[in-house]
C-alpha cells in the first residue's frame, strides 16, 4: 500500500497523472520484473552467471509465480515474493562478505518485507536455521557472525515499528527461534575467543560447565515465560503448518480456506511443470559443491517443499527457490554436455583435426549423447515454456469477478452479475446500510459496493464469523434474531443454480456450519443436522428438513420453484446440484428479496 | 406528452401588443415552452408490477398579459388511461387528448388551475448532475470528451421488494428503465462507457449517417428512485471543430450533447482544458440564461510545466433544446507544439549525463590498493592475452608459407614472408617482455613469473617451427627425400603440439 502510495505521490510531482487504480494494478507486474532480476542476482551469488540466467528466465513465467503477479492482483505477496528474495540476496551477500552494510541493507530489505507479509515469519525463521546449520556443521565464521548480529538487532527493532507486528519479535514463540540463535552466535562466539586464550583442558572444563548452566538456564526461562503466558502460544496457522491435519480437526475457520489446503500433487506439476525434475539435481549439485550460501538455498529448498505441500498458499514461496535450484541443475548439467559437444565440434587448427581422428570411439559416442541431452533440454524448456503460457492464461488471466462461459453456438456469455449487485448496493442503499454475507465477498463489498459489512477477509475475530455461519444455518426466527444483534440491513448470497456456478454460498455452506457450529454460542448446530440419514448432502425433497428450512437455503432458493432453467427438467430444477429442489413455494417472513442480477448469481435481501 | 412537458400556445393577438404587432393587423407568433419535474407521480410509491400514474397540474387558460379573444387548451396524454380531470367547461376527451375550450374573450392573466391524473410509464429519467469534460490535443489533432453522468429514475418509487423471477417475465415495471440511447457526434470514436468498477460491457454502438448511436444498458434495470453513475467518453478529429489562422484558434462545440431523448438534466458543468500555453483566452457562450462561469483553474498531467487552463461553466435545469454551440478563442504559438518532445530529450539526456558522471565518480572512502592493483592487472592480462592470440596467428601464416613454398617453389618469396612474420614474432615477444615487468610492478609476480614461462615455451616452439622451416627448404631444394621428410616433419609435429598444449593450459589458468 505505502509502495503504490510512494509511486502515485513520486509520478504525480512529476506531473504524470497516472490514475491510483493503474498504480494498483500494475504494481505486481512491476514488481515480479524486479523479482526475476532479483533472482539472478542471487542465483549468481550461489553459482554462476549462467545459473542466474536460467534461473531468471525461470521465474519470469513460473506459473506458481504468475498466479501471484498476474496485472490486477494487487495483493501482498506480490511485492513480498520481491522482498524475499531480496532479502535471501543481501543476506548470502552479508555472508559471503561479512561486511556490516551488507548486513544493514539486508536488515532494512526485511523490514520492507515484514511491512509486506505476514510470511515474513518464514524468512525470521529461515536465516537463524541457516545460522544453526553454518555453526553445526563448523562453518562457522566472524563473517555470519557479523551478518546475524546485525541483522537480528537491526530487523528485529524495525519491524518491532511496524503496528501489526509490535511486540511480537520477542513475545510469540515464532519468533523464538531467532532469538534463540542469536544468544547461540554470541556463546559460539565467545568459546571460539576463548578457545583461543586457553589451553584445550582448562577449555574443556569451562566449556561444559558454561554450556550446560547457560542451556539449563536459557530453557527455564523460557519455561517460565511461556506458561506465565508472557510467550504467546503457536496460532493455529502454524499448528497446521506443522500438522497437516491439525486445521482440519480443531479450526474450520482456516480449513476453510482453499488455499490452505494440502497441496495436490498434480498442483505441483501443474504450477511448477519442467521445475519438478530439475529441483532434485539442482539440490544434488549444491551438495557436491557445498559452501555457506549453499547451505542456504538448500534448507531454502527443503522447508519449502515441506510447507508449500501443506498449504497450497505457500507454492508461492516454493517456485522462486524452485527456479533457482533448478536453473543451477539446469546449467550445470548444459555447460558439462555442451563442453563435450565443443570439444568435438568442427576443429579449428590442424592440430585438433588429428586428434579427433585419433580419438577413441569413447569420446566419439560422448558427442552423440551431449547432442542428445542438449536436444532433449532444449525440447524440455520448450514445452515449459509452452506449458506456463497455457497455464497463465487458463487458470490465472482471468478476473474472478466477471465470469464467461461458452454458449451453445460457441460464443462467449459474460456473467457481470457481481459488479451489476455491488453496484446496485452501492448506489440504491442507504450509505450507512450494514451488509452481512460469507466473508469470502467482504473485501469486494466494501471496495466495490462501498457499504459496511459484518465480516472480511481480514476478519481476525473468529467468534464474528461464526456468528455470521450460525444467522446462515438458523431458521428464519433464530437467524432475524442474530441479525438484529449484529445490525445488520442487508444479506447478501451468492447463488449459481441458474448459471452452474460451482462455488456458490450452497456448496460452501457446509462450511458455515462448520464455522458457525465451533464457537460457544452456535453449540446447538450440528453439521450431521444438515446431511440425510445416508450421510448425504442434498437439496432436494430427500434432504433433511434442517437444511431446508434455513436461512440460507431459503434465500437461495426463494421464488426459484417456478423457474425453468433447463429443457426437460422440472421448475426449480438446480444446476449445479443436479437436482430438483425440495422446497418450493415459499414465503420470507422477515426478509424481503431487494434486488437479484441478471443470472441470480447474487443475490440480496433486505432485513425487514 | 411524454418526459418533459411541451407547452405549445398558438394564438392570434388581436389586442395591442406593443413592439410586436402593428394595430389591427394580426400575426403568429408561436411560443415553446419546456417545463421540467411538473409531471409529479402519483400515487408516489407503486409495486413493482403496477402501472406509474402522474398528475399534471396547469392553467387551463393561456397565462397572457393581454385580454384574449379566444383560447383553446389541448392537454396531449401518452395513454388512454385517465384516472380523472378538472372539467372546465367546454371540455372534450378524446383518444389521448384533452381539448379545454375554445373559450371566449377572457381577460388578461386569467387562471384556472386544472390537473389531470393519468397513466404514463415514459422512462422518468433525470441526470441529477452532469459533468463534461473537453480536452484539446494539438498534438493528436484530437479532442477527447467525457461525460459524467448522475442517473436518477424520478418516477413513481418502487415500494417493496424487487423479483427478478416476475421481471424476467417481462409483465413487471412497466415504468422501468433498462435501456437508453445516446446520440454522440458522426465523427466520435474510441467510445468508452463505464464506471467506477471498470467496463459496463451491456453497450452496443452503431454508426449511423449522422450521428454515432450508442445504447446504453446500465448494470441493473432503473425503477423509481433508484439511480446510477457511470463515464461516457469518446473521441472526435479536432478539424471538425477547431478552427485556425496562424497562432489563433477557435473551438466551436457544444455546449451540451444528446444523452438521451427528453432528457432534463438538473445541473452541468462544463469544462474544457486548453492545450498548454494558450493565452488571451475568449469565451463565447450560448445565449441562454443562467449560464455561470467559474473561476478558471489549472490541470497538470503528463508532460506539463506550468499546468493546462481549465474554463468551467455551470447551468441549471437544462432540456433537449439548450444543446447549442458554444466557442472558446484562444492564441497558441506554435513553438510550442516542439517544447514537449524537447522536454523528453533534455531530460533523458540528463539522466545519461548522471550516470555518466556516476560510473566516472569514486565514491569509495578509503583507496582500496589491492582492488585497483587487480583491475590493472586484469587489464595486462588481457593484452597479453591478445598478444598470445596474435603469435598463435602468426605460426598458422607461417604454416601458410611453407605450404605455398611446397607447392610453387618460390624460395625467394617465401624468404620475404619469413622475414616478415619473423620481424612480428619479435614485436610481440618484445611487447610480452613488457608486460611481464608491468605485472612485476604491479606487485603480482606468480602472473609475471606465469608469462615468463609462455615466453620460454614459445622460444622452444620457435625453434621447432624453425626447423620445420628449413625441413621444407631443403625439401624444395631436394636436399632431402620426400618420405624422410615426412616423418621428421611428424615427428617436429608432434613436439609442437605437446608444447601448444602446455601453453593453451597456461593460458587457461590466467
Amino acid at each position: 500500500m505505502v509502495t503504490s502510495a510512494t509511486l502515485y505521490n513520486v509520478l504525480h510531482w512529476l506531473n504524470f497523472t497516472v490514475d491510483i487504480r493503474n498504480v494498483c494494478v500494475f504494481l505486481a507486474p512491476l514488481f515480479s520484473s524486479l523479482t526475476t532480476i532479483v533472482t539472478y542476482h542471487l542465483t549468481k551469488e550461489l553459482s554462476n552467471p549462467g545459473a542466474g540466467l536460467v534461473a531468471a528466465a525461470m521465474i519470469s513465467i513460473v506459473p506458481g509465480y504468475i498466479s501471484r503477479s498476474v496485472a490486477g492482483s494487487y495483493d501482498n505477496e506480490g511485492i513480498a515474493i520481491f522482498c524475499m528474495l531480496f532479502t535471501y540476496y543481501t543476506w548470502i551477500k552479508a555472508v559471503k562478505t561479512g561486511s556490516l552494510s551488507w548486513s544493514v541493507i539486508c536488515a532494512l530489505a526485511y523490514f520492507y518485507m515484514v511491512s509486506s507479509w505476514g510470511g515474513y515469519v518464514f524468512l525470521i525463521n529461515l536465516i537463524p536455521l541457516h545460522v544453526l546449520a553454518l555453526m553445526i556443521s563448523g562453518r562457522f565464521s566472524h563473517r555470519v557472525y557479523v551478518a546475524y548480529t546485525t541483522l537480528y538487532c537491526t530487523g528485529t527493532i524495525l519491524s518491532m515499528q511496524i503496528p501489526f507486528v509490535g511486540f511480537q519479535p520477542v513475545l510469540t514463540s515464532e519468533h523464538m527461534g531467532a532469538l534463540g540463535v542469536f544468544g547461540l552466535v554470541q556463546l559460539h562466539a565467545l568459546v571460539d575467543y576463548v578457545k583461543t586464550k586457553m589451553s584445550t583442558e582448562d577449555f574443556n572444563v569451562v566449556f561444559q560447565s558454561v554450556i550446560s548452566t547457560a542451556v539449563v538456564l536459557l530453557l527455564g526461562v523460557a519455561a517460565v515465560l511461556t506458561f506465565s503466558g508472557k510467550i504467546a502460544p503457536w496460532t493455529g496457522r502454524f499448528y497446521s503448518l506443522l500438522d497437516p491435519s491439525y486445521a482440519k480437526n480443531n479450526i474450520p475457520i482456516i480449513a476453510s480456506v482453499s488455499e490452505h489446503q494440502p497441496t495436490a500433487w498434480s498442483s505441483f506439476y501443474f504450477d511448477l511443470q519442467l521445475l519438478v525434475f530439475l529441483f532434485p539435481a539442482g539440490l544434488y549439485f549444491c551438495f557436491a559443491n557445498l559452501s555457506d550460501a549453499n547451505i542456504f538455498i538448500i534448507l531454502y529448498g527443503m522447508t519449502s517443499v515441506y510447507f508449500a505441500g501443506v498449504m497450497v498458499r505457500l507454492m508461492l514461496v516454493l517456485a522462486p527457490v524452485m527456479c533457482i535450484l533448478s536453473g543451477i541443475g539446469a546449467s550445470t548439467l548444459l555447460s558439462k554436455y555442451m563442453k563435450g559437444l565443443e570439444a568435438s565440434s568442427p576443429p579449428s587448427a590442424g592440430a585438433s583435426e588429428k586428434k579427433a581422428k585419433k580419438s577413441d570411439p569413447q569420446s566419439f559416442l560422448r558427442h552423440e549423447i551431449s547432442l542428445a541431452f542438449v536436444a532433449m533440454m532444449t525440447f524440455m524448456f520448450v514445452t515449459y515454456a509452452l506449458h506456463c503460457t497455457w497455464v497463465t492464461s487458463e487458470a490465472y488471466s482471468s478476473p474472478s469477478i466477471v465470469l464467461s462461459a461458452r454458449g451453445h453456438d460457441g460464443s462467449r456469455i459474460i456473467f457481470d452479475d457481481f459488479r451489476e449487485a455491488y453496484n446496485w448496493l452501492k448506489h440504491n442503499t442507504p450509505e450507512d446500510a450494514k451488509v452481512m454475507s460469507w466473508w469470502d465477498y467482504g473485501y469486494q463489498i466494501t471496495a466495490m459496493a462501498n457499504r459496511t459489512i459484518i465480516v472480511d477477509n481480514n476478519t481476525w475475530n473468529n467468534t464474528h464469523i461464526s456468528r455470521v455461519g450460525q444467522a446462515m444455518a438458523s431458521p428464519e426466527d433464530k437467524a432475524y434474531e442474530i441479525m438484529r444483534e449484529l445490525d445488520v440491513d442487508y444479506v447478501l448470497v451468492i447463488f449459481g443454480g441458474l448459471t452452474g456456478y460451482s462455488s456458490d454460498d450452497i456448496n460452501k455452506f457446509l462450511w458455515m456450519v462448520r464455522i458457525g457450529g465451533s464457537t460457544e454460542t452456535g453449540k446447538h448446530i450440528k453439521e450431521a443436522d444438515f446431511y440425510t440419514p445416508q450421510g448425504e448432502f442434498r437439496v432436494d425433497k430427500e434432504g433433511s428438513p434442517t437444511l431446508l428450512n434455513c436461512l440460507m437455503y431459503k434465500m437461495c432458493y426463494y421464488r426459484f420453484g417456478s423457474l425453468y432453467t433447463e429443457g426437460g427438467k422440472p421448475p426449480g430444477w438446480d444446476r449445479v446440484r443436479g437436482a430438483e429442489i425440495g422446497n418450493k413455494d415459499f414465503e420470507l417472513d422477515v426478509l424481503e428479496e431487494a434486488y437479484t442480477t441478471e443470472h441470480w448469481i447474487v443475490r440480496i435481501f433486505k432485513v425487514k | 406528452m411524454a418526459r418533459g412537458i411541451l407547452v405549445l400556445f398558438l394564438f392570434i393577438c388581436g389586442v395591442s401588443a406593443q413592439n410586436l404587432v402593428v394595430k389591427n393587423a394580426g400575426r403568429k407568433v408561436e411560443l415553446n415552452l419546456v417545463y421540467s419535474h411538473l409531471l409529479v407521480p402519483y400515487p408516489s410509491k407503486i409495486v413493482q408490477n403496477q402501472p406509474q400514474l402522474v398528475k399534471y397540474s396547469g392553467n387551463a387558460y393561456p397565462f397572457l398579459p393581454y385580454e384574449v379573444v379566444s383560447a383553446k387548451t389541448v392537454v396531449t396524454l401518452s395513454s388512454n388511461n385517465i384516472e380523472s380531470y378538472t372539467k372546465v367547461k367546454p371540455v372534450s376527451v378524446t383518444d389521448t387528448s384533452i381539448t379545454y375550450g375554445p373559450y371566449e374573450n377572457l381577460p388578461a392573466f386569467s387562471e384556472e388551475e386544472i390537473t389531470v391524473h393519468y397513466e404514463n410509464n415514459a422512462p422518468f429519467l433525470t441526470v441529477a448532475s452532469l459533468k463534461r469534460w473537453i480536452e484539446i490535443s494539438h498534438w493528436g489533432g484530437n479532442i477527447a470528451v467525457e461525460e459524467d453522468v448522475d442517473v436518477l429514475h424520478t418516477g413513481a418509487r418502487l415500494k417493496g421488494a424487487f423479483s427478478r423471477h416476475e421481471y424476467q417475465r417481462g409483465q413487471s415495471g412497466p415504468s422501468s428503465v433498462a435501456s437508453y440511447r445516446t446520440f454522440l457526434p458522426a465523427a466520435a470514436s474510441s467510445i468508452y462507457y463505464r464506471d467506477d468498477i471498470g467496463n459496463i460491457s451491456t453497450s452496443r454502438t452503431k454508426i449511423l449517417e449522422d450521428t454515432v448511436e450508442v445504447e446504453l444498458t446500465p448494470r441493473f434495470p432503473l425503477f423509481g428512485g433508484w439511480k446510477t453513475k457511470y463515464k461516457i467518453g469518446y473521441n472526435v478529429p479536432s478539424y471538425e471543430y477547431l478552427y485556425s489562422r496562424g497562432d489563433n484558434f477557435i473551438l466551436q462545440m457544444r455546449f451540451i450533447d444528446h444523452i438521451f431523448d427528453e432528457m432534463v438534466v438538473d445541473s452541468a458543468e462544463v469544462s474544457v482544458l486548453l492545450p498548454e500555453g494558450a493565452e488571451d483566452v475568449e469565451i463565447v457562450f450560448p445565449e441562454y440564461p443562467g449560464i455561470e462561469k467559474k473561476a478558471d483553474s489549472i490541470f497538470k498531467t503528463y508532460l506539463d510545466t506550468t499546468g493546462r487552463k481549465v474554463i468551467t461553466a455551470t447551468k441549471k435545469n437544462i432540456v433537449e433544446n439548450h444543446i447549442q454551440d458554444f466557442q472558446v478563442k484562444y492564441r497558441l504559438p506554435s513553438w510550442r507544439l516542439i517544447f514537449e518532445p524537447l522536454l523528453i530529450v533534455v531530460a533523458c539526456y540528463l539522466m545519461f549525463l548522471v550516470i555518466v558522471i556516476y560510473v566516472r565518480l569514486d565514491f569509495s572512502i578509503s583507496k582500496d590498493e589491492a582492488v585497483e592493483a587487480r583491475m590493472k592487472a586484469a587489464g595486462v592480462l588481457e593484452n597479453v592475452l591478445s598478444t598470445q592470440e596474435k603469435r598463435d596467428a602468426i605460426y598458422t601464416s607461417l604454416d601458410a608459407a611453407i605450404h605455398t613454398l611446397k607447392s610453387s617453389k618460390d624460395v625467394n618469396g617465401f624468404q620475404s614472408a619469413l622475414k616478415n612474420i619473423n620481424a612480428d614474432h619479435k614485436n610481440l615477444a618484445q611487447s610480452l617482455g613488457d608486460q611481464v615487468s608491468r605485472l612485476r610492478s604491479l606487485g603480482v609476480p606468480d602472473l609475471a613469473d606465469k608469462i615468463l614461462d609462455l615466453q620460454k615455451l614459445d622460444k622452444t616452439l620457435k625453434d621447432i617451427v624453425g626447423q620445420q622451416v628449413s625441413l621444407a627448404e631443403r625439401l624444395v631444394g631436394n636436399k632431402i627425400a620426400k618420405g624422410n621428410y615426412v616423418t621428421e616433419d611428424a615427428t617436429l609435429g608432434k613436439k609442437r603440439e605437446e608444447l601448444l598444449e602446455r601453453i593453451h593450459s597456461i593460458i587457461g589458468s590466467l
